[in-house]
């Protein structure tokens, strides 16, 4: 029972945990603490443990998935809708024409085009498939945490004293709509990037500050701090003070190091590696994932969402909000290109092993084309009045795609039938999704639990499985 | 009352010893080949094995039918369910023996039933090896399959209690200790059903136990109590370790608080640390009692006033003070869940905070409020306490919330399944459920809001698994029949109130304890049960009296706290006592919450936040709902409660990185320091000395003076010479403000700012 494990060995629950101080240590001896340190530094063989990263890229609003992995040639033209299908790398595999770049590396990644789950809305599909709550109806806030703080709230717990300068988890414009820390609390959010990276005048404030002044200024502050910071530490069996010693050193490293602008400097990758991911928001958002799980940032997550997805901003191409195909067209060369870039950078620079790549949205969308007229012109959308096609919201079946991560790719997992509505074979639910990216980050998904605000232990997924084709 | 189902032998510690003795000395002698309390029955072939007393407890030690195994929710690990705990025998009966097409078990082969292939790890098992085939346990779930894993659910003895023994010691540190769990029967007789019960330490940094019940002492004064579970069942192990030392003396006593807390010290051997300076009381208390640090004029009334009662002439303006009231209506609202999720409650959140903040101002006995809130009728605006009515809408939330909050009782579990360790059943839930039953809700005109009235009729739930009608009682305790023509939540207010209540106002007392004394008597304060006691059982029972006896009063409860002489001892602690957590020898440092924060870096600063539709200078302790949050990245980062959870514990008070980024480097932050308006500027156009700068500063943050390295570090600094891009000396005036800016920096960043100490 490792859940019963971890437990023992912290000797904290979650809220002795909240109200004790960083690690909850305040329930341990010092020669506990330093015991718990040097069993969790590594494994029984002696070797460092390494840390495998996730990035994931969401493509908000859930995207069609007749129109690009999952395409229905022979299904009528109710469904079909207007694009060909190509061939792939990997034989008797073809996607929509939207995609040539990823057809051309098909090879490298996998396509699971049976992903289901239960969730009609935005909300709740977003909570099914980031958080595993099984529930179908909308809520204003999540019930459970997310994979993401789930996991960095277990590593901070594992590796209380992080070497890395970086914060573990980074999102860039990451999707937090639904999403969150829920009972576990927002320290374990992640350090937000937000705005378009390609963008001359981007920069990522809290990091690295650029004027040498303020640098030389705050190191002044610093200093005198020290000299005037004279609470007597005695008291802090607790070990607060110690953690809040440790994230301020970690904070004016982050605020002053080179190493650490470095890691967000985008102006540091050479042009053509700009060029091949694409010089806009989407592209340099790939990139800059790449480039920090690359400096030891463990989870990243980026949506693709904003004005190059039209008019509404993100995927939702319900005809009121967008011409459905024209939309799709709009984006996709900008998405087939970073997606593609990324996945190539993963293998050409080693990181295949470590770093699991996943590129999903919350749902697909009706296989059933429908005419609604617009609300608003705009890219991707006729003026409004305009009678024009439109895709709604489909959890029964949809596609996403996985790279990296040590698995084997350049295979199909699951089908759906012939017109995309329902799986045929290989049902994976968002708790097979969740246990799948659980099990690359070395997190026992059905036997780790976690306190909520009850304290009643509460488990990362409910119900679900690592897919098995997608696990190294 | 309905009587706790826990027998407590009376024994002498010297009989504990010589128990403990003699168990070890047989233990030796036996080589300690059995210990166990099956060799002392007959061999298990020669009766007739039962599932619900031997069988079930086998699966319960294993582990097999934990929440997070086959107990879990939702089918069970991998499709096999089990009752949590073997809470419901004949489920487990259906589960084990009826079901999985009858392969779990085989009667012709025993040994190839799955149930004990996997458990022995002969097949492989996602759980482990959870059972050894030579054991004595493994030899009974054969006998029972063998006997044709008969259900006894009916005929079975039933158990009465077990009992711990001994139930208390005082031990010493490193001692070990070997417990005994007996079970008692219905019919009188007794079996040692140590091997078989579960053991759990409430604080594994005291004492530790392992499997078969010996606890590990380590070298942390104080109390520790080990929890004790067999089937259904609860009892507890509580223990003293004091230190060996004498405590010679303790201060002056103000109140019973001091001399129960001392009397547990003095047996503990832990002495108090010093009684507090002046300065340190006053920001103290202002923190804790106001939620804000005092003004510089009242810290130069307050050590220039040499009259003995001035910290209690303190404490009571600090009470009468409006700041009170909005610091306390902040805590209760968010407990209360007064949260904006539409711009349209605006309204109803305004009315519901006011409601709060009036009642506690007008200082209105606790019982009181709390009586206005459960059987509140009416709509929001003509009566605000039904805005609760809108935030907890469903009858199973509303007996949840008000068992937490008011009653200190988890109850959620018991919604599914036995309260894995307590004496509340699904019976118990429902019943608790049936108080709200006939909440009546006709929707008004403004949207969203409900008018709430009292429906007529018989008020009652069904147990969601057994299908039966539940009338009202409150926690085991039944009360009279509620006519259909009365609200049944004035008979839970009336239940309540009680002064017999046992619940009531233990969870407030102990809630308010924590507030000042950071920990709880009963802790998680709101986790009250048997196998979970106080520190100091003596002093919370006092505590309790006192606060029934003065008519519920609140203001008379914080009173009472803070005047101790316990409350005003310094943080610093003493070579005897800096081990000590629980027991309050000193005073507990605590992190200063994100809205008392963001008001002493305005004080400090001597800038303002801005909240929309608020009036200009509101105070972030004043603030109405959780909405402001949005607004505000500082209250965020810094775990501000977005009032989802009865629980305290959503606020986080816990520090990050991102806390620390922001008090270094946010926006906000910046500019409350370069104000043009703000301190640095105000004191950098003043005619004061630079001594005389850092003194206010000092004063104005840490409510002290600085001490002489502290002015001559600050004041050096001022005198710094700033200098230009290109190295040129900057204007002296200029130069003078950056280095104040920066001092206020250092300062806002420092530990002594950030905690109440």
């Amino acid at each position: 029972m490792k859940h019963d494990d971890r437990f023992s060995v912290l000797g904290a629950n979650r809220r002795n945990f909240l109200t004790m101080g960083l690690g909850g240590f305040a329930t341990l001896s010092l020669p506990g603490l330093l015991r718990l340190q040097s069993a969790i530094a590594s494994d029984p063989t002696g070797k460092p443990r390494e840390r495998k990263s996730i990035i994931m890229v969401w493509k908000p609003g859930g995207c069609s998935h007749i129109d690009t992995y999952d395409p229905k040639p022979d299904a009528t033209t109710e469904y079909r809708g207007p694009f060909s299908t190509i061939a792939t790398k990997v034989p008797g595999l073809q996607f929509t024409e939207l995609l040539p770049r990823q057809a051309a590396i098909a090879d490298k990644f996998t396509v699971l085009r049976s992903m289901r789950q239960t969730a009609p809305g935005h909300p709740a599909g977003s909570m099914q498939m980031l958080s595993g709550d099984p529930e179908t109806r909308d809520k204003p806030k999540p019930k459970y945490p997310d994979w993401m703080t789930v996991t960095n709230y277990l590593r901070s717990r594992d590796e209380p004293q992080r070497e890395n300068p970086l914060p573990r988890y980074v999102g860039i414009n990451p999707p937090l709509e639904y999403n969150g820390p829920a009972y576990l609390g927002d320290m374990y959010s992640p350090f937000t990037v937000s705005g378009d990276p390609s963008n001359p005048n981007f920069s990522v404030p809290n990091i690295g500050l650029s004027d040498t002044n303020e640098v030389q200024r705050l190191g002044r502050r610093s200093d005198l701090r020290q000299k005037l910071d004279t609470l007597t530490r005695a008291f802090d069996r607790a070990g607060e003070l110690g953690a809040l010693d440790q994230f301020e050193s970690q904070a004016i490293s982050l605020l002053t190091s080179p190493k650490t602008k470095e890691a967000f400097d985008l102006t540091k990758e050479d042009d053509r590696t700009r060029d091949r991911y694409g010089r806009n928001a989407w592209g340099q958002q790939l990139l800059m994932a790449r480039r920090l799980v690359e400096a030891g940032v463990e989870i990243l997550t980026t949506s693709l969402s904003g004005p190059l997805c039209g008019r509404v901003g993100n995927w939702d191409d319900h005809a009121v909000n967008h011409h459905v195909f024209d939309a799709l067209r709009f984006r996709s060369e900008i998405y087939d290109q970073a997606v593609t870039a990324l996945i190539e950078d993963i293998y050409e620079r080693g990181l295949d092993q470590r770093v699991l790549v996943v590129v999903t949205g919350e749902f697909g969308r009706t296989p059933k084309i429908e005419y609604s007229p617009s609300t608003g012109a705009g890219n991707a959308s006729a003026a409004a009045g305009t009678i024009q096609p439109g895709r709604d919201h489909w959890p029964r079946a949809f596609s996403n795609i996985w790279a990296g991560g040590g698995i084997r790719t350049g295979q199909v997992i699951g089908a759906t039938d012939k017109r995309g509505e329902d799986p045929i074979e290989r049902t994976c639910s968002a708790g097979d999704f969740l246990a799948t990216i659980y099990h690359h980050l070395g997190i026992e998904a059905h036997t780790t639990f976690i306190k909520d605000f009850n304290g009643r232990p509460t488990p990362i997924v409910d119900q679900g499985r690592p897919i098995k084709e997608l696990i190294s | 009352m309905r009587s706790i189902r826990l027998l407590i032998l009376s024994r002498t510690h010297f009989f504990l010893d010589a128990s403990l003795l003699l168990a070890s000395f047989l233990c030796a002698s036996l080589a300690c080949s059995l210990g166990d309390a099956f060799a002392s029955e007959p061999d298990a072939a020669a009766r007739p094995v039962s599932m619900v007393n031997e069988v079930l407890p086998i699966l319960t030690k294993a582990g097999c039918n934990a929440g997070t195994c086959h107990a879990k929710a939702s089918n069970g690990q991998n499709g096999f369910q089990l009752s949590l705990l073997g809470f419901e025998p004949f489920e487990d009966y259906q589960h084990l023996v009826l079901e999985g097409r009858g392969r779990r078990l085989s009667n012709t082969a025993p040994e190839q039933s799955l149930l004990l292939l996997k458990a022995t790890g002969q097949v492989p098992h996602g759980g482990g090896v959870r059972l050894d085939p030579n054991s004595e346990q493994y030899r009974v779930i054969i006998e029972w399959i063998r006997q044709g894993a008969q259900y006894d659910g009916q005929s079975a003895t039933k158990l009465r209690s077990i009992e711990i023994q001994p139930f208390e010691a005082i031990l010493a540190p490193s001692a070990q200790q070997r417990l005994k769990a007996i079970a008692v029967y219905d019919d009188g007789s007794q079996k040692d059903v140590t091997k078989l019960a579960l053991f759990e330490s409430n604080e594994s940094s005291m004492a530790t136990v392992d499997e078969a019940g010996t606890v590990s002492v380590q070298d942390i004064p104080g109390s520790v109590s080990i929890m004790v579970r067999y089937q259904g069942m609860v009892g507890v192990f509580r223990a003293s370790i004091p230190q060996a030392f004498v405590v010679e003396r303790f201060p002056e006593a103000k109140n019973f608080v001091d001399e129960l807390v001392f009397s547990n010290l003095k047996k503990l051997g832990i002495p108090t640390s010093e009684l507090t300076d002046d300065a340190t009381f006053l920001r103290r208390v202002s923190l804790d009692v106001a939620g804000r640090l005092p003004t510089e004029q009242e810290l130069a009334s307050f050590l220039a006033n040499t009259s003995a009662g001035k910290r209690d002439d303190a404490i009571e303006q600090l009470l009468a003070s409006g700041e009170y009231a909005d610091f306390f209506a902040n805590k209760w609202t968010a407990m209360l869940k007064n949260r904006r999720d539409d711009a349209s409650d605006i309204t109803s959140n305004f009315a519901f905070y006011s409601w709060v903040r009036d009642s506690l101002l007008a200082n209105k006995p606790y019982d009181q409020m709390v009586r206005e809130l459960l059987a509140a009728t009416g709509t929001v605006l003509s009566n605000p306490p039904v805005a609760w009515y809108k935030r907890v809408k469903d009858p199973k939330n509303q007996l949840e919330d008000v068992a937490q909050l008011f009653l200190g009782v988890r109850m959620q579990c018991a919604q599914c399944h036995h309260h894995p360790f307590e004496r509340w059943s699904q019976d118990d839930y429902y019943s608790l459920a049936a108080f709200f039953s006939q909440v009546g809700r006709k929707p008004t005109s403004t949207r969203g809001e409900d008018m709430i009235f009292h429906k007529r009729g018989l008020a009652g739930v069904a147990n969601a698994k057994t299908g039966q009608m539940r009338r009202p009682a409150a926690l085991g305790d039944t009360v009279q029949e509620i006519p259909p023509d009365q609200d049944p939540r004035l008979k839970l207010a009336d239940w309540m109130a009680d002064s017999k209540n046992p619940f009531f106002a233990k969870a407030v007392v102990n809630r308010y304890w924590k507030h000042f004394f950071r920990r709880g008597l009963i802790e998680p304060e709101d986790d009250i049960r048997d196998s979970n006691p106080a520190s100091n059982p003596e002093l919370l029972a006092a505590l309790e009296a006192r606060f029934i006896a003065s008519g519920f009063d609140l203001k008379d409860l914080v009173r009472t706290l803070v005047r101790s002489t316990t409350y005003q001892l310094s943080s610093v602690p003493n070579p005897q006592n800096i081990t000590d957590l629980q027991n309050f020898s000193r005073y507990y440092p605590r992190r200063l919450s994100a809205e008392v924060l963001l008001d002493a870096v305005d004080d400090f600063a001597m800038t303002r936040t801005d909240f929309p539709n608020l009036p200009p200078g509101t105070r972030a302790i004043a603030l109405p709902d959780n909405s402001y949050n949005n607004a505000s990245p500082f209250l965020k980062v810094f775990g501000r409660p977005e009032n989802e959870s009865v629980c305290e514990c959503e606020r986080i008070q816990t520090s990050s990185l991102a806390q620390s980024l922001h008090l270094m480097n946010a926006n906000d932050v910046k500019s409350k320091l370069a104000s043009g308006t703000g301190r640095a500027e105000s004191l950098a156009k003043s005619d004061k000395t630079p001594e005389q700068r850092v003194e206010e500063i000092y004063a104005s943050a840490f409510s002290r003076k600085p001490t002489p390295e502290e002015l001559a570090t600050a004041v050096g600094y001022l005198a710094e010479v700033r200098v230009d891009a290109s190295g040129n000396p900057i204007d002296p005036g200029k130069s003078m403000r950056e280095n104040l800016q920066d001092l206020l920096w250092a300062i806002i960043n420092s530990k002594e700012f950030l905690f109440n100490h």
